[in-house]
């Protein structure tokens, strides 16, 4: 089966506008091929970064809030208002070493902005 | 169609509708006993729009936008049919205290009170949505039907059959930051008309997407902003990347396809509307511009077909960029002719 149709094949169909054969307008179900094929673009190449990034974040070139920031799909504008933590703050401590040395509290308000547990935060899933 | 229970024990008829905002709009008027379709809301609240904001990213990518502003149709439609709707928002101050817990108090005190409630959503947090439907986009419009245990039934329109909700999920939902915040947002009905006059509501509202579409003073939107997409989009491989390219059309293929739009960038709902306007006023040049309107929602549909083929590489030689920004340039001026023949209708329309 193609990544398309994998991610498609959840029960949770939207529904279409669709012309019928008497003129008037329809609901319908299936999803228009190009739909398909675009999300799972946009899908997909999501996936990979998080994969690059969890790697990066395995070498110590990145820290390990980089990665759950990708995860939830934030950048570090949306990320910074949601903890409450100044923007260019929160652009640091993408570094490791910045990140290694933070206080409880910060940490804490990170995740809460995140929704991820302490421990989780600290490292990124091995394999 | 799902029966379901409201909390004050009244029947709700759940309705599957393509866009959330028309989809809750009508919902709520339906419940108070108005017979209103979905493309209806969404014609009489001027849904249709045209919009690309380079300047505004979403996680990287531009902001390509079918559709008006969120929040801006349900209150036309409420205005236009003359409905009285309790919104409500909560502001950030110093002195505001907590602001989640006293949205989540507001809303539990709504549905015990007998109200279905609609509220805006960051659909990100609604766990109940699988991995694509799910990116940080704070406009989603849901309706609360009442409490369960630790939870909410909700009614949310872009699924067939209403689903359970987490508190946790909501609250999250609700107060999520970022671009266009929620903030809490919730509407409720507290009397609507019995006897709406949608005949004046539709010329109104055909005569203000006119308006919108032709004559807009910024370039990125209404034909102007399709316009200006289709220069982007020719010009894009020779700019961007391979991939960024293909990225940024995905990535208007999805907001035109995927985003809840009904299909072609809500283009078909619009002819749906038009369709039944045309019925309503019994006209017939009506009913011509509401064929019109599918045929530009096939070019846009062969759009995004033609995009879909440069994302999967099929077909290298045949498909481009410059095909797929041509067609929307087709797009671009046969909406001009359409809407210039919609506002002349419009206005010798008798209410």
């Amino acid at each position: 089966m193609e990544f398309e149709d994998e991610i498609f094949n959840d029960g949770l169909s939207k529904a279409y506008y669709k012309h019928n054969d008497n003129g008037q307008y329809v609901l319908e179900k299936d999803a228009p091929w190009a739909e398909k094929v675009s999300v799972a673009l946009i899908i997909s190449s999501r996936r990979a970064l998080l994969e690059e990034i969890r790697k990066e974040v395995l070498a110590g070139r990145k820290s390990p809030l980089c990665y759950y920031m990708e995860m939830r799909q934030l950048d570090p504008g949306m990320l910074a208002k949601a903890a409450g933590i100044a923007t260019f703050r929160v652009k640091r401590h993408l570094r490791p070493e910045v990140f290694a040395r933070l206080n409880p509290s910060v940490l804490d308000r990170y995740t809460k902005a995140l929704r991820v547990t302490l421990e989780e935060l600290k490292t990124v899933p091995n394999g | 169609m799902a029966q379901e229970l409201t909390s004050a024990g009244k029947p709700f008829s759940h309705l599957h509708s393509a866009h959330c905002e028309s989809g809750v709009t009508a919902a709520l008027f339906r419940d108070k006993g108005i017979n209103i379709s979905e493309a209806m809301a969404f014609g009489i609240g001027s849904g249709i729009f045209f919009g690309h904001l380079p300047f505004i990213k979403w996680v990287g990518l531009p902001i390509t936008t079918y559709r008006s502003r969120p929040g801006t149709l349900f209150s036309k439609v409420a205005k236009r049919l003359g409905g009285e709707f309790i919104t409500k928002k909560y502001h950030r101050f110093w002195w505001s205290g907590d602001i989640t817990k006293q949205g989540m108090d507001d809303l539990r005190r709504l549905l015990r009170e007998g109200n279905i409630v609609g509220l805006t959503t960051n659909i990100y947090w609604l766990s109940y949505f699988p991995d694509r439907f799910r990116f940080q986009f704070n406009g989603h419009n849901i309706i609360v039907l009442r409490e369960i245990e630790n939870g909410f039934r909700v009614a949310d329109p872009v699924l067939d059959h209403p689903v359970d909700c987490l508190a946790e999920d909501l609250e999250r939902a609700r107060f999520a930051r970022g671009p266009l915040e929620p903030k809490g947002y919730m509407y409720y009905a507290k009397s609507v008309r019995p006897d709406p006059d949608f005949r004046s509501a539709c010329i109104t509202a055909m005569k203000d997407s006119c308006n919108m579409m032709l004559r807009t003073p910024f370039p990125y939107v209404g034909l102007r902003g399709i316009r200006y997409l289709a220069k982007v989009t020719i010009k894009s491989p020779d700019i961007l990347e391979a991939h960024e390219a293909r990225r940024r059309l995905a990535n208007i293929v999805r907001m035109q396809e995927e985003v809840g739009t009904g299909g072609a960038g809500f283009r078909f709902m619009y002819a749906a509307f038009l369709q039944e306007t045309a019925d309503l006023f019994g006209s017939s040049e009506l009913a011509d511009l509401s064929r019109e309107m599918t045929a530009i929602g096939d070019i846009w549909r062969e759009f995004a077909v033609v995009s879909a083929r440069i994302i999967k590489q099929r077909g290298q030689t045949e498909e481009t960029f410059a095909k797929a920004g041509g067609l929307m340039l087709i797009c671009a001026g046969r909406e001009e002719q359409l809407f210039r023949d919609l506002d002349k209708v419009a206005r010798n329309l008798k209410s």
